[in-house]
Order: structure tokens, then C-alpha cells, then sequence
């Protein structure tokens, strides 16, 4: 028959289109913001809006054509589970493939679930990943398609996170966990994510500059709600199994995929422009996404369309939802207002009002009560002339007649509270256990037990080992604080209550609390907390650069500047508060030159091949991501230092340089590219701001020797300004670096002339001790370093290598020639024996033309940028960049003193 | 009785319908026409795996799938009318098949009689000619116990057939509208017209060739589908004007005719109609200007007071009207987006349908025709 054909030939070709999509809902929750509700019960099976979270988060993939979905739960698995079982969900018509995981208690962040996901190996394509608390109308097959369409391309697209528009002040964004997406305005690509919180206020993020010198233009925005739907590629899971310490999806995975520069995996964002989508992560988001829910926001998903718990609602003026079956009595006289919801079989007596609520099955309010923007789950029972503001309360709760539940209060299920109870803002309750209350509260009503009784049964009912762990948890935290009742507290809940009050919420010194989870933060994130008293920071503002003003920002960073720089390494003082990147950059530098100095101290002692070592800290730049000028910094600083000073005269001196550059000089041009007239800079700054002053010129002549560096090398660095000290502040220094360069003019130009060089010498160290005698911050050791270091230059110094005048102090430099020969011989062979006899064959080494490799210029100087920099300085800053550089000094030098005391102490 | 049905067949059929029920739902099927195909093709598919001894059982069959659907989007008010037309004919069929086994009851029926007037307004099954169909009539048993698919065997292909005649009316439902388009507009009229109406558009496009005229056609806010439409119009060569919605009472006492769409159409006359509409037919009455609507008769609806509920015009989300991204206002103003105006009787002209043109008042009697009694509560 041919229309019967041609029907299942489109139900084929409806098959076919779409392959097996598969999600992953996170149901746990990895939080206690709903505390003490969660206690029996997980939070994905928290209703809203009278049906289970879960639900709607089904309801919401199932939109999306999504057919096969792994729910991990970890805690309350087995009530997780059973409710999966009984929904529409698992019936054989839905079209929905569920699956439930149950992970391991030591499960504690979506990281851990996310390598659990790894283990299972159940994910085969792109996936969506969304949590347990998802309510959404966002197409995300739409996002898929995308999704996949870039992986066409670009194999290292690997997520693609839905975000939604809304304003700063949207009452769904969450004030106490947002976060700065910088986005490629044209491909939407994420280029850096930074997580904000609300309190302490977040006035500024760190952008890394590369990303504004790579994408001509960014968008840098915080009006944008995560959604947390994510569309993962396969790599997903294995790159938190490759990254134990991922934890949070955002934070860490985000963050560090997109700060990463080995992993080269791009991050994309989809801003919805159509539809909607929300977490609810906290008591205020439950707030807001109920409210948006009865104001249709997710529409086709509203009450009297598509309710996910199936539901039927009459939608009446003013979005008040009446259940359809007629069972709901209402008094002649109540008042319904705007935003309602009532649940079947609800009673609602004279005079009460309701606004703004939602009520679930079987509430009965008494006359006169009110009840405003509060959320009541089913079989409530609330007596005569209450008053609940802001407020969520479990099933089954009993509140009796004259009751006053102020705004923000949690009430767990089955908790009842005597006549006339008062509840302080912000009040937690919960119910005391069985035992206990029996014994306590002889006179508790029966229904209270009855319920009691029940939720014990259900407690009964799962009998996993796992769920046991759990339950011994539950009951030592409530134990805890059955404990710590405070018996006048208890008495304002009125006659018979069965209640327990849950203390607000501290930071637990133990427990390494994040900034997300710190108490001021986290009322932000409560129901009805307008966090007033709470000072925070505009939350439109992006960037601290428009927003901070110069005066509070010293006052700021002493308050907040660890928890705000990218590495709590940092303790330099931010001097050019427009300049934060730089900021962060030089606390990661600091970080790195320690690192550097550590891993060639390590390679002295431990007399690493110098290939070792140039591995090594090649490794350390990728991981710290700085400037090759760094590292050359670091490195020429590093074998500096190594060169002890030697006393008496010039002759040991030299041949002590000699000995270290010939074994480590080879280092500097190793650590990943060539460029001597760097080199020389480098060493030039180093040794102005040290002791080593005086070696300079000594210094240079053995890296000439050594073809580190060339002629035409010095001549240029020679040439440039920079090397006269033109652009340093501090007059000292400024000083120094002219020293360094007049010094060199004569060697480097006039090697032979020694008269004059050594006059010249001569005369610089004369000004040279006087000038360190009055900058006068060295120590005693140091300060008496300059008299042999002068004797020792006063010498006939100059780089010129003198042939024979070794010997000196050392009685092993005897035959000068055979030691070169074996030395050369050696070099290659025995590294560790060359190192004991390089001290015998420092003073000549026959030069071999040649082998040195090409020049390269690459890098912009340090100066040049110092440069531009200094000229945007007052006057007032530069005494604080002196001061810093001062206090570098004095590390160096007191680097140096250890090295020479070991040195000394090694001396035969 | 539905126990009869094998596993198989009936897994398959309540599969195709929950996937139905639950895109309606969803609202991934929307508009009446399309919502009406796919529920006949679902119907059909329903009927023909269907395992029936009876004609009872065939009718509760159809009639558990047509609930469910209606359940499932009961603002798409085209699928219960569909479901209604299906179960109409097929019954048709069946009296034709076994009209001598039946005779006695429409005979009993046919005595015509004032006080059973609105009972028996069913003229048509009255006069029909009583086909001789004497091979169907010999085979016909019901209930039959030696071979209990004997029935549906030799009733299917007719009710395959039946099926098909619904389909085919909605598949021809444009061409039928629009054929006589030329009658109702003349040269150089001014018509009026709101909203993105597939009928609508047919109807004036099938009209283009003959004469020559001017639509005037409103911005249809929030939707804006009056933009599509006037893209769609002008492209076939119509001079086509582009209003907003605030200028139609402005402009209407220029207008010769005010052309609408309709959702659904009530037994009382009144109709469902993009939102907009109810400006425009309300400015017309100021201004006396004639007010056609353009229709298939599978909008046709049993219910006629579905205006008293306030959720019948189906409230759309907020955020054509005002952004999600508008933050601050959305906590404080409430907003309401109704997708549908109500268009009282009195305020429409004629109907055109695919069947001929109607005044409201004569709405009733089509619906009595179109389909049984007894199916106005599924």
C-alpha cells in the first residue's frame, strides 16, 4: 500500500538523521547550600515548581533530541535512582534512554566525576554535559550541531559552553558566582575565563596579553549567566583523568585548559539569543528560577503547558496556576496574587493571602495567613494568622497557629513548630532525629512522629554500604548540632517543636574553604538576602582599570591582593596600578627566576651536563610561560654568582672566570635561542646591580673567549643606549651600568693598551667602593669585598688574556699547554673530570673560530619596554621601583655571600 | 477490549503516538495545518496496525489516541477536529459497508421530527444514497469468533480510504480557498491583512494574476510575521504596503476588505486569530469595512466557549516583548505575551473555506455536518 510505505520511509529517514545523542547530568551537587533541605534527600529531587529538578532537566535535554543519558549520582543514590525508575522517564514510550551511575563517596567535585565518567567508558561521541539542576529551553541540539560543524575544522575545539545574555542586575544571574568570559567577537571562541565572586568585591581580572595582541578584537564580558550545558567532545573526560587536580568544571577545567599552553585546546561559547536557561545552584537561584518558570521566561516548559512532573495547571490572569482537576479549595475571601502556584488538593481558608509563592500538593493554609514569594513544598500544613516571607519549606512541615517565619528561612521536611514560634531571619531547621525527639519532647504531636516514622522507613529502604557511609555522615553532622542547641533559641520555635536549629554558617578553620564557598559570599546566593551591609563592587564593571581609582588601590591590594593576583606567589607592590597584567606577570617572573636559580643550583652541585641543565629550563619557561629574556636574566645571573671572588690579584680571579664560563657558559646560549648582544646586556645589568661589578670586563673577555659572544656583538650592544644606563632611575645603578660600559669600551676596543686600561680600572673601582660605602645597605661581609676586588682588577686586568701569568694562589697551573691539550681532549668525554681540571687551564684557550652559531636578534629589549614604561612613572613611583631594586640587590648579595662562604670552605 | 491487540503492533502504535504527544507538547509541531497532517498520518498508521473485531473497538482505539494527542496540546485545537473528522468517516464507511444489518436503526433515526431537530442535524448520512455494496456486505461480520480479524480485514481498505479523503482534503485545503480568490477581490481594492496566514497568502497570490490590488499588510508584533508575509507578497508581484500595527485604525478608512488567518474556529462564529487581530477587526466595525476571514474547515471546532478561559489565547514567553537581557525590569514588571486574540462573531464577515463561503452564524450547522455527536468530548 503505498501511503503506509512512504510513512515508515519517513520514519526511517527521521532515524536516520539524528545519531545517538548522548548527555550527562552531574545530580550530585558537590555543595550544602541547600542545607539543612538535602539532608534526607538530594538536591536534583528538590521540587520546583512542584516537580523534581531532575525532571526538568530531563525535560529539558528531551527537547534537545537528546535519547541516551548517564546520571551520575553519588549522594542519596538509591532515592536518585527510584525516582528515575517511577518517572515517565523509564516508561518503554519515551524515547529516553536513561542510565543510572552510581560513583564513589570519594567522589567530592565534577572533576572526580568526570574521571569516573573516564573509567565507565560510556561516552562514544560528543556529549552534553549538564548538571541535576538544570532548567532550560535552550535548542542545544542547535549547539551540538555547531559544535560538531567546528570540529570539522578544528580538531581542538573541544567544548562549546552555553551561556545566556542578561543584564548585570538580572535577577537569575548570580551575584556570588559569575565569572569574565573574554570572547573572540567574531568566532565566539573563549580566550579566558576568570571566575568572579561577589564578596569579597572582584574589581579587576587579569587578561593575558597575548590574547589582545593575537584577536584584533575581544569581548570582555560579565553580564552573561553560565548555564553550566556544555557540549563536550570525547577528550573531555580523559583530560580530567589526565589533570587530577581539575575539580571545578569552570575554575579549573575551563580555566586551565584555556591558560594552558601545551594543551592547545580551544573553548568555544554559544550566547543563546533565543530561549531560556538556568542552574539552580543556591537558595536565591531557586528563588529566581521559580519566578521565571510562573512568568513563562520557559516557555514551552510552564506549568499549565508541559510540566515535567505531567502535571495539569489552569493558567489564569496575572500567571496564577490553579490545578486543573478541581480538587484545590479556595475561601471565598483569600486573596491570590500574582506569580502563584497551587498544588492539587491544596486548602487555602478565609482571608489568607498568597503572593508571589508556590504551593505543592496537599498544603492547608489557615485563615488570615500570609504567605509572600515563599516556596512551599507538598502536605504543608500552616495553622491560623502565620506570616512566612522568602522562605522555603520541606514537605510535611507543620507550622502552627501565630507563627512567624521571617524572610530566608530553610525548614526541612517533617519539621513541626509550636504555636507562636519566631523565626530569625536566615533561620536553618531541621528535624531532630527519631530517638532523640521521642525522648526529649514527650509531648509531640503524633503526626509529627507518624511522619517521622516514615522518613526513617525510607532511610531503611536504601540499604547500600555506600548509602550507610553516607547516612553515619548525615547523622554525625546532625548530631553535631543536636548538640549545640541553644535551649532560648529553641524555645522561641514555640511549645512542642520538634525542631533543631542549624548554626549559621562559619568558616571552619580546618577546612580549606575557597572563596566561593566563604560564608559572606555565600549570602549572596541565599533566598531573600539582600546582602546590603555587604560592600560589592559594581557588578557591571569588567576591568579594575576604568573602575579603580589610583589612591584605593594601595589600600586594596593590601586587603585583597593575594586573593586577586593569578599566582599567590606575588609580594611585589603594585606600582603602576594601571598596569595590572604586568603585575601578574612579574609575580609569575619571581616565581620562575626562583625556580631557575634553585634548578641551576642543583646542576652545580650535582655538575649536570650543560644539556641537562638547558633541558631543564626550557622545561621551567613552558611551564611558567615567560620571556626568553628571562630566562637568559636568570641564567646569566645564575653563573654570576657562581664565580666566586677571588682574593689576591687578577690573575686567579680571571682564571676562576675562565673556569666557570668555560664549563657553564655554554648554558646561555642553550636555553632556547641565540642572541649575544642580549647576553651581554643582561650581564651587564646583573653585574651593575651586584658585587660583581668588577668582573664585568673580566667576565666578558671569557665569554669572548668562549664564543659566546663576539666582537661585532659588543660593538653593537656598545652602541646602543641602553647600555650607558640612560633609561635607569636610580642614579647608582646609572652609574654602574656607565662603569660597565666605559670599562668595556677600553677592552673591547684596545686590548693590548694594559696602561691605560689598568688606569682606567683602577679609577672605577676607587669610585666604585666609594659609591658602596654610601649606598651602605651591604652587609659586613660584602662590604668588605671591595678592596680585593679592586687589587684583584688593579692588576693588569683587562680581557686581554695575559699567557702566563697564572700560578698565583693555585700551585696546580704548572704546564700550561699540555692542560689545554687534555682539557680539549676532554671536554667532550668527561665532564665531571674537566670540572676538577679546568682550574689549571683557564688562562688561554686557543680560540676556534668558526663553531660559533649565527647571531640572532630576536626578542625586543628589556630596556626598550622598561622604556615606555618608566616614561608613563612619576616621580613618587620611581623612589619604589628604587626601593624594590635595592631589595633585589640585597637578595643577590646575599646569594652571593653563601655561595662564597661554601665556595671558601670547599677551597684546598 | 483494546486487551485483543497484540503486543507488537500496539508497542509500535502508542510509540508513534507518544512521540506525537510529546512534540506537541514540546511545541516542535506547531500551526493548525501542520499539526492536523501529522495527526492523520499518525491516525492512519494507528489504523492500519490496529487489531479490531468491531466497530466499537476500532472507535475506542481511535478515540484513546485522539485524548491522549488533545491532552498532549490542547491549543492545537486542529488535532482534535482531525481526530473528529477520522472517526466521522470511518463510521460513514462502516454504515455504508453494513447498511443492511443497520437499516433498522437509520430508519428509526430518519424520522424527522422539530424536537429532535438539533439531535438528528445530520443531513447529510441522512440522504446518503445506499450504496449496494454487496461483497463488503456479505463478508461483514462482527465479532466473529473463529476468525476475530475477519472484520478488520475487510473493513480496512475502506477505512485506509476514508483516512486517505482527510488527508487529501487537508492537502488540497489551499487550491479549495483560493480558487474562487477572484470573486472576492476586485481591481483596485485596498485589502487589509495581519499576520503570516499560509491560507491567507494562497489565497491572495492565487488572485495576483487576475487583478490588480493593494495589501496593506500590519507589522504583526512581537512576532513580526507581517514582515515575512509582506516579503512573500511582494515577491509574487503584488503591490504590497508595510504598516505597524498602531497605524491600522489610521489607515482603515481606506480600506476596502480586512483578509485575516484563524487558528481555530469556534462553533459559536468567533475564532482564534494571531494576536492583532482583534485590533483589526474591531477598527474595521468602526469603519464598516467587510472582514473576511480565510479558513480550512478542519479549523472547524465543537467547543464554542473556550474565550471564558483566560489560558486559551496561550501566553508565550515574555521575551519577544521584553529582552532576557533587559535584567533589572524583568524582576519588576510583569509581562504578558498572548500569542492568539479572541474575534467575537459579530465582528467577522464570512468565512471562506475550502467547502464554500459561510457567515458566522451558519458555523454551527458546518460542525454538525463535519462531525458526530458524540465525538465533542473525546
Amino acid at each position: 500500500m503505498a501511503p503506509k510505505s512512504s510513512s515508515s520511509a519517513k520514519e526511517k529517514l527521521i532515524g536516520e538523521e539524528e545519531e545517538v545523542l548522548q548527555a550527562v547530568i552531574l545530580a550530585d551537587s558537590f555543595n550544602k547550600r541547600f542545607k539543612p533541605l538535602t539532608t534526607h534527600k538530594p538536591r536534583c529531587l528538590l521540587p520546583i515548581c512542584n516537580a523534581p529538578l531532575l525532571d526538568w532537566t530531563f525535560e529539558s535535554l528531551a527537547l534537545a533530541g537528546v535519547q541516551e543519558i548517564f546520571v551520575i549520582c553519588r549522594s542519596h543514590a538509591d532515592l536518585v535512582k527510584a525516582a528515575i525508575k517511577n518517572s515517565k522517564w523509564s516508561k518503554p514510550n519515551a524515547g529516553l534512554k536513561i542510565v543510572p551511575i552510581v560513583t564513589a563517596k570519594e567522589t567530592f567535585s565534577p572533576g572526580d566525576a568526570m574521571r569516573d565518567i573516564y573509567t565507565h567508558g560510556i561516552i562514544t561521541s560528543d556529549f552534553v554535559l549538564v548538571t541535576g539542576d538544570l532548567v532550560s529551553n535552550v535548542r542545544i541540539d542547535e549547539v551540538v550541531r555547531q559544535h560538531k560543524e567546528r570540529r570539522k575544522t578544528n580538531k581542538d575545539a573541544i567544548m562549546t559552553m552555553v551561556v545566556k545574555e542578561s543584564g548585570a542586575m538580572h535577577r537569575t544571574r548570580s551575584r556570588g558566582d559569575s565569572a569574565v568570559f573574554v570572547l573572540d567577537a567574531e568566532t565566539s571562541e573563549c580566550l579566558h575565563y576568570e571566575a568572579v565572586t561577589g564578596y569579597p568585591p572582584k574589581k579587576y581580572a587579569s587578561i593575558p596579553r597575548e590574547i589582545l595582541a593575537e584577536h584584533p578584537e575581544v569581548e570582555i564580558r560579565n553580564d552573561l549567566i553560565d548555564c553550566s550545558i556544555d557540549v563536550c567532545s570525547v577528550e573531555v573526560p580523559s583530560l580530567f583523568q589526565d589533570n587530577f587536580d581539575y575539580g571545578d568544571l569552570r575554575r579549573d577545567f575551563v580555566h586551565g585548559i584555556l591558560t594552558s599552553d601545551l594543551l592547545m585546546k580551544n573553548i568555544y561559547c554559544y550566547i543563546a539569543k533565543e530561549g531560556y536557561a538556568a542552574r539552580v545552584k543556591d537558595t536565591r537561584s531557586y528563588d529566581s528560577v521559580s519566578k521565571d518558570i510562573l512568568s513563562r521566561w520557559t516557555f514551552p516548559l510552564v506549568p499549565d503547558d508541559n510540566h515535567p512532573g505531567g502535571h495539569s495547571y489552569e493558567h489564569l490572569r496575572g500567571n496564577k496556576y490553579i490545578a486543573k482537576d478541581n480538587s484545590v479549595v479556595l475561601s471565598r475571601t483569600c486573596k491570590i496574587g500574582n506569580n502563584t502556584l497551587i498544588g492539587s488538593k491544596s486548602q487555602i481558608a478565609d482571608n489568607a493571602q498568597i503572593s508571589a509563592s508556590v504551593l505543592g500538593q496537599r498544603c492547608i493554609i489557615g485563615a488570615g495567613s500570609i504567605i509572600r514569594n515563599s516556596y512551599l513544598f507538598e502536605g504543608v500544613v500552616i495553622g491560623a494568622n502565620c506570616v512566612i516571607e522568602h522562605s522555603i519549606i520541606g514537605a510535611d512541615v507543620q507550622i502552627r497557629e501565630g507563627g512567624r517565619v521571617a524572610k530566608g528561612c530553610l525548614i526541612a521536611d517533617g519539621v513541626s513548630l509550636g504555636p507562636q514560634a519566631r523565626l530569625s531571619p536566615f533561620e536553618r531547621l531541621s528535624k531532630r532525629r527519631q530517638e532523640e525527639s521521642d525522648g526529649d519532647d514527650e509531648d509531640e504531636n503524633d503526626e509529627g512522629g507518624a511522619d517521622g516514622e516514615d522518613a526513617e522507613a525510607d532511610d531503611g529502604e536504601d540499604g547500600d554500604d555506600e548509602d550507610e557511609g553516607e547516612e553515619e555522615d548525615e547523622d554525625s553532622e546532625l548530631e553535631e548540632v543536636e548538640a549545640n542547641q541553644d535551649p532560648e533559641a529553641l524555645a522561641k520555635l514555640g511549645e512542642g517543636t520538634n525542631a533543631i536549629i542549624w548554626p549559621p554558617p562559619t568558616v571552619d578553620d580546618d577546612e580549606e574553604v575557597d572563596e566561593l564557598e566563604n560564608p559572606d559570599n555565600q549570602r549572596l546566593m541565599r533566598i531573600g538576602d539582600e546582602a546590603l551591609d555587604l560592600v560589592l563592587s559594581d557588578p557591571g564593571s569588567v576591568t579594575s582599570s576604568e573602575s579603580e581609582s589610583e589612591s584605593d588601590s594601595d589600600e586594596y591590594d593590601e586587603l585583597y591582593g593575594v586573593s586577586n593576583a593569578s599566582s599567590s606567589a606575588t609580594s611585589l607592590p603594585l606600582s603602576v596600578p594601571t598596569n595590572l597584567v604586568a603585575q601578574a606577570d612579574s609575580a609569575a617572573i619571581t616565581e620562575f627566576q626562583n625556580e631557575v636559580t634553585q634548578s641551576l643550583e642543583r646542576a652545580f652541585a650535582e655538575d649536570h651536563s650543560v644539556d641537562n641543565a638547558a633541558v631543564e629550563l626550557k622545561t621551567l619557561r613552558m611551564a611558567s610561560n615567560v620571556p626568553l629574556r628571562r630566562v637568559r636574566e636568570a641564567v646569566v645571573a645564575a653563573i654570576v654568582n657562581r664565580i666566586k671572588i677571588v682574593e689576591g690579584g687578577n690573575v686567579p680571579q680571571r682564571k676562576e672566570i675562565a673556569t666557570v664560563i668555560d664549563r657553564w657558559g655554554g648554558l646561555i646560549d642553550k636555553i632556547g635561542g641565540v642572541d649575544a648582544v642580549e647576553t651581554v646586556e643582561v650581564l651587564q645589568a646583573h653585574c651593575a646591580s651586584s658585587d660583581r661589578l668588577p668582573l664585568f670586563g673580566q667576565i666578558l673577555a671569557a665569554l669572548y673567549q668562549d664564543d659566546i659572544v663576539e666582537e661585532d656583538d659588543i660593538r653593537s650592544w656598545h652602541a646602543m643606549p641602553s647600555s650607558q644606563g640612560e633609561d635607569v632611575k636610580s642614579t647608582s645603578l646609572r652609574d654602574n651600568f656607565k662603569k660597565c660600559w666605559n670599562f668595556d669600551e677600553q677592552e673591547s676596543d684596545d686590548e693590548s693598551s694594559e696602561e691605560e686600561e689598568t688606569k682606567v680600572t683602577a679609577k672605577v673601582e676607587v669610585e666604585e667602593e666609594s659609591e658602596e660605602e654610601s649606598d651602605s645597605d651591604d652587609s659586613e661581609a660584602e662590604a668588605k669585598e671591595p678592596p680585593a676586588a679592586t687589587a684583584a682588577a688593579a692588576a693588569p686586568t683587562g680581557a686581554g688574556p695575559p699567557p702566563s701569568t697564572s700560578g698565583g694562589s693555585k700551585g696546580k697551573a704548572e704546564s700550561e699547554g699540555s692542560d689545554e691539550d687534555e682539557e680539549d681532549e676532554d671536554e667532550d668525554e668527561d665532564e665531571s673530570e674537566e670540572a676538577n681540571e679546568a682550574p689549571a687551564a683557564t688562562t688561554s684557550i686557543a680560540k676556534d673560530q668558526g663553531l660559533l652559531p649565527p647571531n640572532t636578534t630576536e626578542g625586543k629589549s628589556k630596556h626598550e619596554s622598561e622604556e615606555s614604561e618608566d616614561d608613563d612613572e612619576d616621580e613618587d613611583e620611581d623612589d619604589d621601583e628604587e626601593g624594590e631594586e635595592d631589595e633585589e640587590e640585597e637578595d643577590s648579595d646575599e646569594q652571593v655571600g653563601d655561595h662564597k662562604r661554601s665556595n671558601d670552605s670547599g677551597k684546598p | 477490549m483494546s486487551g485483543m491487540a497484540t503486543e507488537g503492533s500496539s508497542a509500535a502504535n502508542q510509540r508513534v503516538v507518544e512521540n506525537l504527544a510529546s512534540r506537541l507538547r514540546r511545541r516542535q509541531v506547531v500551526g493548525s495545518r501542520e499539526t492536523a497532517l501529522e495527526t492523520v498520518l499518525v491516525l492512519r498508521q494507528v489504523v492500519s496496525k490496529a487489531r479490531f473485531s468491531n466497530i466499537d473497538q476500532l472507535v475506542e482505539v481511535i478515540r484513546s489516541v485522539g485524548r491522549k494527542l488533545v491532552e498532549a496540546q490542547p491549543k492545537e485545537h486542529t488535532v482534535g477536529n482531525t481526530v473528529r473528522k477520522v472517526l466521522h468517516h470511518i463510521r460513514e464507511e462502516y454504515h455504508t459497508a453494513t447498511q443492511g444489518t443497520t437499516a433498522a436503526a437509520s430508519t428509526s433515526r430518519s424520522t424527522l421530527s422539530i424536537a429532535k431537530f438539533v439531535l438528528q442535524g445530520q443531513p447529510r448520512k441522512q440522504n446518503a444514497p445506499p450504496k449496494a455494496s454487496d461483497e463488503t456486505r456479505g463478508t461483514l461480520k462482527e465479532n466473529d469468533p473463529d476468525d476475530p480479524d475477519a472484520f478488520a480485514r475487510t473493513l480496512k481498505p475502506v477505512l485506509m480510504e476514508a483516512i486517505q479523503d482527510v488527508l487529501d482534503e487537508l492537502e488540497t485545503v489551499y487550491d479549495n480557498i483560493s480558487k474562487n480568490a477572484k470573486d472576492h477581490i476586485h481591481s483596485d481594492e485596498i485589502i487589509l491583512t495581519i499576520g503570516k496566514s499560509s491560507t491567507v497568502e494562497a489565497f491572495l497570490k492565487s488572485a495576483a494574476p487576475y487583478r490588480k490590488y493593494t495589501v496593506i499588510v500590519a507589522d504583526t508584533a512581537p512576532s513580526y510575521s507581517g514582515h515575512d508575509m509582506a516579503q512573500s507578497l511582494s515577491s509574487a508581484g503584488i503591490s504590497t504596503v508595510l504598516v505597524p500595527d498602531s497605524a491600522i485604525y489610521a489607515l482603515m478608512s481606506r480600506v476596502n476588505k480586512v483578509i485575516l488567518g484563524a487558528h481555530a474556529i469556534l462553533a459559536n462564529g468567533g475564532m482564534f486569530a494571531i494576536t492583532g487581530s482583534l485590533l483589526a477587526a474591531t477598527a474595521a466595525r468602526a469603519h464598516s469595512t467587510p472582514v473576511v476571514v480565510c479558513s480550512g474547515q478542519f479549523k472547524l471546532t465543537p467547543q464554542w466557549n473556550l474565550y471564558h478561559e483566560y489560558g486559551a489565547l496561550d501566553f508565550a514567553d515574555p521575551s519577544s516583548v521584553l529582552g532576557f537581557e533587559e535584567g533589572n525590569l524583568v524582576d519588576k514588571v510583569d509581562v504578558v505575551n498572548p500569542y492568539y486574540d479572541y474575534v467575537r462573531p459579530e465582528l467577522v464577515d464570512a468565512f471562506i473555506t475550502n467547502d464554500g463561503d459561510h457567515p458566522p452564524s451558519s458555523v454551527y450547522r458546518l460542525i454538525k455536518e463535519a462531525y458526530d455527536d458524540e465525538d465533542y468530548e473525546l
